[in-house]
Formats: C-alpha cells, structure tokens, sequence
C-alpha cells in the first residue's frame, strides 16, 4: 500500500487502517471500473465465484465480522438464518440510508468507491444464494445514486453482473431504490416495507425477522454498506487472517466519524478497539478548540447514550472488573456497551464546555419526534412530549419538576415499542438527564409554571359545560 | 411527591358545530340539508378503479362543502409564488419510458414497490406532486390513488407544492446546529426575503420566497457532519457552508 498517495490534507492519520477507505481522498483516484479494476478490483469476485457459498458464509463467520449498521450483530450468524427448506427468490438489500445524525461513513464510499460496494455486494448475494439485490439510498444523495446506476452499467458491460456472472452460472442483478427523506427507513424492517411502496411502518419482530420474512415475505438479507464492503477484503485475507485485526470479539476495521467541538473533525478508519478516546479526540483530531475544554462525547450515533467526559467506568465481570476513566475507553461494541453506551453506527460527536446541555438535548428531541413514524403510541406521543418538554425547559420556562417528566416519558418509551427507534429515542433523553441533571434542573425556576397559561386554559375549556 | 402527568391540551373544539347535535327549545330542529358529493373527489377513498364523475348540476354547487376536506387538502397543491418555475403535470412519452424502465426492476406481481421511484420521477420533472401526478402514478401501478397519496403525504422528500428555482435544504440536526446552521438559514431568509415566521417545520416545512426564486426547508442529518453546517440547492451538496458564506452561495446560482 505504500505507492498510494492521497489529496494534500486529505492523508490518513498515523494511527489508521485503511481498509474500506483505502481509496477515499486518494490521489489520481475516480469512480470508473477501470480505475478500480487496475488497482486490482473485482479479483475477490473471481476467486468468490469459484468457491462454495457456503465457504464464503463460513470465512465471515471466521472473520467474526459485526455489523456495522447499530446493531453490530455478526453478519455470518446472520446470513445463516434464511431457512434451510427455502423455496422463495432470496433478496440482498444494502442499507445505505445513513441517516443516523453523528455518521458519515457510507457517504464516502458510495461516492468515491462505488464498485468496492458492487463486488462486496455480488459475493454477499452469491453466498446467501440472492439473484436480486437492490440498494436502498436515501433521497439526500442524489449523485451517488447516479454514481452507483453508472458503476452498475460499467459492470454490467463487463459480465460483472447479469446473467451467469463470468460464466460461472450466478445470475445477479442490482438495483438503485431512492428513499425519500424519512430516518425510519434505516430500520431495516422500515426499509422492506419502503421498498416496497408502502409508509415505511417497521414490522414487529419476532415474527418478521428479514432473514425469514424480509422483503415481499421473502428471505431478505439486509446490511449497511460498511459491512458489505469488508466481505471483499474477508475473502482477500482470509477469515483467519481478518480476525487478528482488532480486538478479539472486536475483530476488523472500521469507521469513526468525528463531528463537533474538535479541532480536526473528520473519519478515520481505525483497528476495532483499538483506539481510546483519549488518542481519537486528542490526537487525531486535535484537541479542543482554542481555550475549551471537552465536556461530553455521544460516542455512536446520537441514539447512543451520551458520556461526560470525567467519568469512569466499572468494566469486566467480577473479579477482573476494572476501573477505566472515559479517556482510556477502546472505541469497541463490548466496552462501550459495558460502560452503557453503544458503539452504534460510529458517529462521534464531540461537545465542549460552551454547549448548553438543555439545549443539545432539545436538538436531539426535535430529531426524533419529527422521524417517529407514528405507528405505536408511546414512541409518536412520547417523542413529541418529549419535544415540548425539552423546549419548556430550553426557553427557561420549565419547573425542576419537567425534568423528572421528560425522564419519565423516556422509561415509558424505552422497551414498549415496535421497533428500536423508541430506544434510540429514549436513550439520549435518559442519558442527558442521568448525567447532566445539574445542569439541566439548573435552568428550570421552581417560579415558573407553565400551567399557569397553559393548564388554565385547558381548566377554562374542561369546566365550561357542554 | 407524586409524580403527575402532563396532559397535553386537547384539541378546540369548534363548539359553533355542537349545535347539531343540541335541541334548541326557541326554534324547531334544524336539520342541515344534505350536501350533494362530487364523486370525482372520492376516488381517493375507493379501493379498486376510479368511479366515473357523476355530472353536477351547477345549480346545485353551492351546496358542495366551502372548505374542503381533510383529505382534499392532503392531495390539493397550494399556489406558491415558486409554481411558475414548473411546467404543468403532463404525461410525456420520456415519462412514460422511464416509469416503465424503473417499473421492470420490481418482480412483476410488485409493481407497487415503483411508486417511490416514480414519484422522483415526477417531482424532478414537474417540481411536485400534483393530483394529477398522483392519479397517473396509481394507473401506471394498478393501485388505488389513496396508495400514492399515503406515501406522498409520509415522507418528507415528497413535496406537495412548488419549492423555488433555488431550493436549500439546511441540515438542523446537532452537528450541524453546533456548527451554525441556525444562523445560515436565518441568513438565507434574510438575503432572499423569505419570512419563516409561520412555517411549521411538520406539515409545512417549505418556505417561499416572494418572487418566487428561493425556497428554503431545514433538513435532517444530511450525512457529512463532519463539515458542518452542509446544505443541499436542489441536487447540488455543499459543505462547510459557514453563516457569511451564505451570500457566497447564492451568488454561486445568481451569477
Ligand atoms: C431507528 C433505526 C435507524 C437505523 N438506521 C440505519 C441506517 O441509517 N443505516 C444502517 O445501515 N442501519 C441502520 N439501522 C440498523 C438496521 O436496522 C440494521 O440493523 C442494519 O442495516 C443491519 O446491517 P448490519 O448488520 O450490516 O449492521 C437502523 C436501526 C434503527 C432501529
Ligand atoms: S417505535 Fe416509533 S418509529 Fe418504531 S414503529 Fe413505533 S412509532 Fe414507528
Ligand atoms: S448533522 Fe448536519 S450533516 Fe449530520
């Protein structure tokens, strides 16, 4: 990798590994297959091809690769689940709707790298046995849709897909699907009934898990582009070869994308733990800007849990429980699951000492309560509560008492809804009142009291007989 | 303590309209007349093909309802100062040829799954999406109107009335707030004359500005917050759009 040269200003930090981002930000680099191709491309789809699917199913069960969507589920033990006895057309679906606020990875590659998706994208569908693949966009990218039509085209031309791929019998067509706008449809069960023209209401599971009742009641396979990509470069190195990257249970690459209060945002691919906040914030972004100090880090995504910055965390189980300040986190799913927060989607954004918590957090409940999608009570009624509290208290009309409100609201959305968006709701709204309660009381007057205009109001209209 | 719930405020009533239901002692009972339905109006609600119009006796259209319905307002596009910017909704034969291309990527029986395609279709082409649209995207598919309808009126990158020749889109989400965009779009509005007093960023979220050139709308996380504040004009991403680099941005189009 040595005679790759990336922009000025664009190279890669002493502390990364690239992988996926190999050809992001690299000089002399552009989106034809040709280009791709040259570098090599397309080489992991021959060796692929001629292998077993299952073979491939088990060198990324091997690879212990965890998606890299939220969830971080392992992408084998998931492909393994469409029934043994299927008898229906199985679908692959790339979940390329990045919407989660924080994250800003799969921009990147579906921009600059289009055909790095395409070939993860054909040997994933050749090994869970897929002859239609769509790739579900959202609406906020509309010349990487055109990108990735054009690479598909260029790909075609060139037997990479089609009818009976590179004469080794596997037909497979890919197609782009726009979103239009709505987060919910990231939700992978959302995102099926998107495409399938419906509102992208998501479906309860169990029973409807995608690997068995997916896309038009199909085995459906869905994965975020991230994950897609890393199948290329399982097979390249080998399962065994790909485990030792990170850290055991933690294995691989991946993305950090670093927004906010720092000096140098920006992504970095890294070894899966590998890395401590302390050497991300410090060192490769930077430190803080000029005369601030950081305060708090939502470490993925901003449905993850927020953490302030001079904690520290009890990690391990029993005796090897260790104590861990937050600069010495490794950014991993284990470790930042135990100190109860996520590793999510990866999206890290950074708040310094100037940030108003009450005002983050009102941020935060306007995202959501605009992308509930309405479709069970406590997520539509508490997001949008939630929302209105959260604004009580940031124009400084809130008692002390709204705040154990909006706490309340949060632990009666959280684990009472269809999908996992009434966590990822919640979660911030917990987590902000947890750790920032201080603060957030603080900006509240025992004198105020909104009843006053609006409760009276209800009271007038309730006693006027009808 | 006890813990209390707020309750939000329940919805006003217009008790004007109680007074059907009220026996008025002075007056014998007043029972309205019925009205008489345009039943074009009502293909939205059946389920298989669209009714032929019955003809209306125009001597009778004034007991037609004055407001419309709930559901007329959810299919009607509003006049806005941007709609002279589109042509009109018409079914031309490129039209045709690109529904019917996005149509065969769907397993046969699944038309249905086109309908979001081809409403990108016809909101690049035409600006919006006009009734007209609507009825043409439910023939194409085989579906009812009211199928597009609820898919037009969910979500958010489906617009109902015409943007401007310049539609921003600047993304509010956290990062992006941290990075100023609040101030940006106040900037945008303010060099381009658009009020967004009353814009209700739920229902209504597009501003226009009166001469119809600009439109403005926040986004949600646009994926590049990195960069922040990033805003879209039309189809065209841009980043690190800094509050005094908004006069930058339009100049970019007006030049
Ligand atoms: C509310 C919500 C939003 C989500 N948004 C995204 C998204 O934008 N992109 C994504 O890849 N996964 C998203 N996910 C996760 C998907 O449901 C799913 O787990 C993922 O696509 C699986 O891919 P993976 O196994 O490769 O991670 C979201 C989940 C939830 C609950
Ligand atoms: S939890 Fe929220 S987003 Fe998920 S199905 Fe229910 S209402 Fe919709
Ligand atoms: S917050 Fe604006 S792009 Fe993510």
């Amino acid at each position: 990798m040595s005679d790759i040269t990336y922009l000025p200003g664009k190279e890669p930090h002493a502390n990364e590994h690239r992988l996926i981002f190999k050809n992001v930000d690299r000089q002399g680099w552009d989106t034809s297959i040709d280009t791709y191709i040259k570098d090599g491309g397309y080489e992991m789809l021959k060796k692929g091809l001629g292998m077993e699917p299952k073979a491939i199913i088990d060198e990324v069960k091997t690879s212990g690769l965890r998606g890299r969507g939220g969830a971080g589920f392992p992408t084998g033990i998931k492909w393994g689940f469409i029934p043994p006895d299927n008898q229906k057309p199985v679908y692959l679906i790339c979940n390329c709707d990045e919407s989660e606020p924080g994250t800003f990875k799969d921009r990147y590659i579906v921009h600059q790298d289009p055909h790095q998706l395409i070939e993860g994208m054909i040997l994933s569908a050749f090994a869970v046995g897929a002859h239609t693949a769509y790739i579900y966009i959202r609406e906020e990218f509309p010349e990487a849709a055109i990108t990735l039509e054009k690479a598909i085209a260029e790909a075609r031309a060139k037997n990479l897909l089609g009818k009976n791929i590179l004469s080794s019998g596997f037909d497979l067509e890919i197609y782009v699907h726009r979103g239009a706008a709505a987060y919910i449809c990231g939700e992978e069960t959302g995102l099926i009934e998107s495409l399938e023209g419906k509102r992208p209401y998501p479906r309860i599971k169990p029973p409807y898990f995608p690997a068995a009742m997916g896309l038009y009641m199909a085995p459906t396979i869905v994965n975020n582009v991230e994950s897609l990509c890393h199948v290329v470069h399982i097979l390249r190195m080998g399962g065994d070869e790909y485990v030792k990257l990170g850290t055991p249970r933690n294995s691989g690459t991946r993305i950090l994308c670093v927004s906010g209060d720092v000096k140098k945002p920006g992504y970095f691919e890294v070894q899966v733990g590998k890395v401590t906040f302390r050497e991300l914030l410090y060192e490769m972004c930077g430190g803080p800007k000029d005369g601030r100090e950081f305060k708090a880090v939502i470490p993925g995504g901003s449905s993850s849990k927020v953490l302030r910055c001079e904690e520290s965390f009890k990690i391990g189980r029993g005796d090897e429980a260790k104590d861990i300040t937050f600069w010495d986190l490794p950014l991993d799913f284990d470790t930042l699951a135990a100190a109860g927060s996520m590793a999510g989607s990866g999206g890290v954004i950074v708040m310094d000492d100037s940030r108003r918590m009450s005002w983050v957090l009102n941020n935060i409940t306007h995202f959501y309560a605009h992308e509930s999608c309405g479709q069970c009570t406590p997520c539509r009624e508490g997001s949008t509560w939630m929302k209105k509290v959260s604004d009580r208290i940031e124009d400084g009309s809130a008692t002390p008492e709204d705040v154990k409100t909006l706490e309340e609201i949060a632990y009666q959305i959280d684990g009472k809804t269809v999908c996992a968006f009434g966590e990822a709701s919640a979660w911030p709204v917990e987590a902000m009142i947890d750790k920032f309660r201080e603060e957030l009381v603080g900006e509240t007057s025992e004198k105020n009291d909104f009843k006053s205009a609006e409760r009276l109001e209800q009271e007038k209209f309730l006693s006027t007989s009808f | 303590m006890s813990t209390r719930i707020v309750v939000p405020r329940p919805r006003v009533i217009d008790r004007s309209r109680l007074s059907y239901i009220r026996l008025r002692s002075a007056s014998p009972l007043q029972v309205p007349r019925p009205r008489l339905i345009d039943r074009s109006q009502l293909i939205y609600l059946t389920l298989g093909k669209v009714p032929q119009a019955r003809k209306i006796n125009p001597a009778h259209v004034h007991y037609l309802r004055p407001e419309p319905s709930v559901l007329e307002k959810n299919i009607l596009s509003p006049e806005t100062p941007g709609t002279e910017n589109f042509e009109p909704f018409a079914i031309t034969p490129q039209l045709e040829q690109e529904a019917d291309r996005r149509i065969a990527q769907y397993p046969d029986d699944q038309k249905r799954s086109a309908v979001l395609p081809l409403l990108h279709e016809v909101q690049h082409r035409f600006g919006f999406i006009s009734p007209e649209s609507i009825d043409w995207v439910a023939q194409k598919l085989d579906i009812a109107p009211i199928k597009v309808v609820e898919v037009v009126t969910f979500y958010p990158g489906f617009r109902q009335k015409a943007p401007g020749k310049l539609h921003f889109r600047v993304c509010r989400t956290l990062s992006c707030a941290m990075g100023g965009s609040y101030e940006l779009m106040a900037k945008i509005c303010e060099l381009t004359g658009i009020d967004r007093g009353s814009a209700d960023t739920h229902k209504d979220p597009i501003s226009v500005s009166p001469c119809g050139k600009f439109s403005v709308e926040y986004a949600e996380c646009l994926a590049s917050c990195g960069t922040a504040p990033v805003c879209l004009v039309n189809d065209d991403f841009h980043e690190g759009v800094l509050p005094e680099k908004a006069q930058e941005l339009i100049a970019q189009y007006n030049g």
